[in-house]
């Protein structure tokens, strides 16, 4: 049987592949001591560069700025200044649990009491320009004692104070 | 003494939303062949093949293993390099480092993405810590959506400097044949459009696209001997940020920013009085548009908080004095791991007259190319006609 | 062009088969503090950039050096991440040197594969339209590289025992490695079977850890050190991708690479003029293979090195006498590990597993499945 000398292709084969690869992240010990102190006390802590003195969050090792080891825990207030936000209208997929959040929803950089560093998460401010702006003051909500992992989902938003 | 390294050839793929007629090698060596021709050099030539991609976009591990008959990298020495959006620009970097070793005369430097094969919104969402921030899952759009609501409260723009950014890229993509999307629209076109994250429409926002760019880089004899219209790398640099301090989208902040810190740092090492004057063209990594508006204040190209100024007054237009992204930018053509490199590709075409209908209008001597990534990194790339320059 | 590069220091984390107390950043600090308190260099000011080798898939991470980037300078300054093994990093970051644009650079590998699982991970680098489907990791792959290498030149499970004998035995007397264990060839060809002819004690195991080295070139490593170890020669080569376009016994993409790193370091007999080498034995069998490929000996004759105990620690050329990857080095770090215990040979630190009078040696690594891609340094001592 000949073959006909020109390739023509009538069907472009596409080959479905879910790549699932299971991880177990060591948050190591600054960020451990965060996350322990966030789910059992409901407290935030930031850690102070002992050279440039900017309080960090998440706490880490190192401040990348001076290269000095971290040394100084900080407790933060649970108040704190909004410093960018958005409205998310797409439905992205989280990476930690394959599914979209429900769009539309607000997310922003709250800058806590006494930190430095912002935490951006989901504002709970109805979806509107009307209602958000930089600057306002926003406070945390936990959830409660019992739902609390130890990571950020721990919040669960922030809401804004007044 | 460095030796000199040139640009002696480069060739990027039609970049498009959908490429199911090409796997990933097929798509890299379309833009692989295109070099080596443009180049007039045959891949037996080439003493090491570069590579730029991101892994986890296609959800392959180790793609420059995979991809080596397309590429041409069997039987030869080469690498992969995985720095995220910068990446394109990071294995420039590398094939400088080669030819200027004195150990390679001929690299070839790969950068691609086949988006459409990968959920990018979910990896760009994974580029924030596991344990703190990824399940947010703000991507891309998310951060400079940001950027453009604090860009507005600080300085007094408003969304209409955002779509005349838009218009100008997709205006000017209509007249890159290579460009993903080129699309002929108006202002109200822009301000009618999806709303992707306020302020972030639609058409303000970076498209994903499927493509590759591959540049041959040569040493100055081989330049000079075999390339009519040799582009050269006068300087690379290189800035990261730390981990957790995305500050670029808070534009009022007094913290150094790394787009700041890198341009200081290649003027000073070119002797660069005045950016706008010593550079003809610019090719900037504007991932939507209120990042180009940054990119003109941070390299200088204005002072602080008068980037909308720019653009409303028709400074980077094409036939502008300060021209920005002619081909259209990442705005109209986003394969992430070539990005970069098509910043720095579109450059040298300025340079050599070879641009088409995106030719800038005036002479070219000079241009800077800066790339965007990771959290908050950059490579600038300056090139000129000749050495001289 | 620069004159040459030397690595003017190494460190090396405990590598361990966990270590969950330590995120990335921790990790990589332990082994970045070492060489920047033994050489006084400092980042940001004396270290002019950072070439870091991980993967985004091991980590878990898009971008995977963003986990590190604050405890290696990257912030404000120059960082580039290899995603290759570990031995390609130094390749790279000493030809950057070489280039001249910079005078001295930080390398670091880092890995903890505890977070995540091999099989799965390997089996995401065979591609994705052929292969994968057919649920291939690198040790199912090794196996068959390993049946086609002992079938076309005889050798057999004994021979490839001796290699894990010899290195877990050597492993004893390194501090950094877990796997150190007196055995017999018995108690090896006993242990249970994995993949055919690939026992669990044939196989490099799970490992979390971290390399860094410092490389300068001769102006910086002179004013830092007073025993510079010289790259004299480097190589690398990638051979072809699907494993049934090669003959998996033939090294081709390693004999390339050593080929170029002898060229560039004078070495044309290398049985004689090379003193120890470090390689990566992430199975028993590429010992064999990858001594053969390097051109110590011919095809399928490295098992009479070994019987002859010339590769043993006092032997004429003594192979992986830090125990090698089977002792547990992590992927990836594999290749840094590599050159840093080739240093600390030359350096004569190697306390209780010291090569005498060693003064050239060769470090090797692979990326990719089974070997693909092969890395070779040369290292010198004045």
């Amino acid at each position: 049987m000949t073959l006909a000398p020109t390739l023509q292709v009538r069907e472009f084969v596409e080959i479905p592949c879910t790549v699932d690869i299971p991880y177990r992240f060591a948050a190591g010990k600054y960020l451990s001591r965060f996350l322990v102190e966030l789910r059992d006390n409901g407290r935030f802590l930031g850690i102070r560069c002992p050279v440039c003195k900017r309080v960090q969050l998440p706490p880490r090792i190192v401040c990348a700025v001076c290269h000095v080891r971290n040394s100084e825990w900080v407790e933060l207030g649970l108040e704190g200044t909004l410093t960018a936000f958005t409205i998310m209208h797409l439905p992205l997929t989280d990476p930690t649990t394959g599914k979209p959040h429900k769009p539309p929803f607000c997310y922003g950089s709250v800058r806590l009491d006494g930190s430095d560093s912002v935490v951006d998460y989901f504002l709970n401010v109805e979806p509107s320009m009307r209602r958000l702006r930089v600057g306002m003051r926003m406070r945390v909500v936990l959830k409660p004692r019992e739902s609390r992992k130890g990571d950020l989902t721990d919040i669960l938003y922030f809401d804004p104070v007044d | 003494m460095k030796r000199n390294v040139a640009i002696i050839g480069g060739g990027q793929t039609h970049h498009a939303g959908r490429r199911p007629d090409v796997n990933q090698g097929e798509l890299v060596n379309e833009a692989v062949r295109a070099a080596l021709t443009d180049a007039q050099v045959a891949i037996d030539e080439i003493d090491a093949v570069l590579l730029g991609n991101m892994e986890f976009f296609e959800g392959t591990h180790l793609t420059d293993c995979w991809l080596v008959d397309a590429t041409g990298a069997l039987g030869k020495p080469g690498l992969k390099i995985t720095t995220g959006g910068t990446v394109g620009a990071s294995i420039v970097c590398a094939g400088v480092y080669h030819v200027a070793s004195g150990l390679f005369d001929k690299v070839l430097c790969i950068g691609f993405e086949k988006q459409e094969e990968g959920d990018t919104g979910a990896i760009l969402s994974a580029v924030a810590h596991p344990l703190y921030g990824r399940s947010v899952a703000g991507a891309a759009v998310g951060y400079f959506a940001m950027m453009g609501a604090s860009y507005m409260a600080a300085w007094g723009a408003t969304e209409v400097h955002s779509a005349m950014v838009a218009v100008k890229a997709r205006q000017n993509a209509c007249k890159n044949e290579y460009a993903h999307l080129r699309l002929n629209i108006t202002i109200d076109d822009v301000l009618s459009s999806r709303m992707l994250a306020y302020p972030i429409r639609i058409l303000d926002m970076c498209p994903a696209s499927n493509g590759a760019c591959a540049l041959v880089l040569a040493d100055q004899k081989t330049a000079e001997d075999r390339c009519a219209k040799p582009v050269w790398i006068r300087a690379m640099e290189t800035v990261h940020n730390e981990q957790f301090e995305f500050d670029w989208r808070d534009v009022t902040t007094s913290k150094p920013m790394f787009s700041r810190v890198a341009a200081h740092n290649i003027y000073k090492r070119l002797g660069v009085q005045d950016p706008a004057q010593y550079f003809d063209v610019f090719e900037i990594y504007e991932p939507a548009t209120w990042a180009e508006l940054v990119w003109y204040e941070d390299l200088g190209l204005c002072p602080r908080g008068e980037g909308f100024k720019l653009i409303e007054n028709g400074v980077t237009e094409i036939g502008g004095p300060i021209p920005v992204n002619p081909s259209g930018g990442v705005l109209s053509t986003n394969p992430i791991g070539a990005s970069a490199m098509l910043r720095i590709w579109e450059a040298a075409l300025q340079i050599r007259g070879d641009a088409g209908g995106r030719q800038v209008p005036k002479e070219v001597r000079r241009a800077l190319a800066t790339a965007y990534g990771g959290t908050n990194w950059t490579v600038l790339t300056a090139l000129s006609k000749d050495l001289e320059d | 062009m620069a004159d040459r590069v030397a690595i003017v220091a190494a460190a090396q984390t405990q590598f361990r088969p966990r270590r969950p107390e330590v995120n990335y950043a921790e990790m990589v600090l332990e082994v970045v503090e070492k060489v920047l308190d033994e050489t006084g260099l400092e980042l940001g000011r004396t270290i002019d950039n950072t070439v870091s080798c991980s993967h985004d898939i091991w980590d878990g991470q898009t971008i995977s050096d963003i986990g590190i980037t604050d405890v290696v300078g990257g912030h404000l300054g120059a960082e580039e991440k290899v995603a290759m093994d570990g031995a390609t990093a130094v390749y790279y970051a000493a030809i950057g040197i070489l280039s001249g644009h910079v005078h001295c650079t930080l390398c670091v590998a880092h890995t903890k594969m505890s977070q995540t699982r091999r099989n799965l991970v390997n089996n995401i680098a065979f591609d994705p339209l052929y292969t994968r489907p057919l649920g291939l990791d690198f040790t199912s792959a090794a196996a068959l590289q390993a049946n086609r290498y002992m079938h076309r030149y005889g050798v057999s499970e004994r021979d490839t025992a001796k290699v894990v004998v010899q290195n877990l035995g050597n492993a004893r007397h390194n501090p950094v490695a877990f796997r150190r264990e007196s055995l017999t060839v018995d108690d090896v060809l006993s242990s249970p079977v994995v993949a055919r002819p690939l026992k669990e004690l044939d196989i490099a195991p799970d490992a979390d850890g971290a390399v860094a080295l410092i490389l300068a070139s001769e102006k910086v490593a002179r004013g830092v050190t007073k025993t510079p170890v010289w790259v004299a020669g480097m190589g690398a080569c990638y051979d072809a991708h699907y494993l049934g376009d090669r003959d998996l016994s033939d090294c081709f993409a390693l004999e390339q690479a050593a080929s170029q790193a002898y060229k560039m370091a004078g070495i044309r007999d290398p049985r004689k003029q090379i003193h120890v080498i470090e390689l990566s034995d992430e199975f028993s069998y590429q010992e064999l293979m990858w001594l053969e490929g390097m051109g110590i000996c011919t095809c399928g004759h490295a098992r009479t090195l070994i019987e002859d105990g010339a590769t043993s620690l006092d032997g004429t050329l003594p192979v992986n006498p830090s125990g090698g990857l089977l002792a547990g080095v992590p992927t990836n770090v594999a290749g840094l590990n590599r050159v840093a215990e080739a240093v600390l040979q030359l350096l004569g630190k190697a306390q209780g597993y010291q090569v005498a009078h060693a003064r050239t040696a060769l470090a090797q690594g692979h990326t990719g499945i089974c070997g693909q891609h092969h890395c070779v340094i040369i290292l010198k001592r004045d």
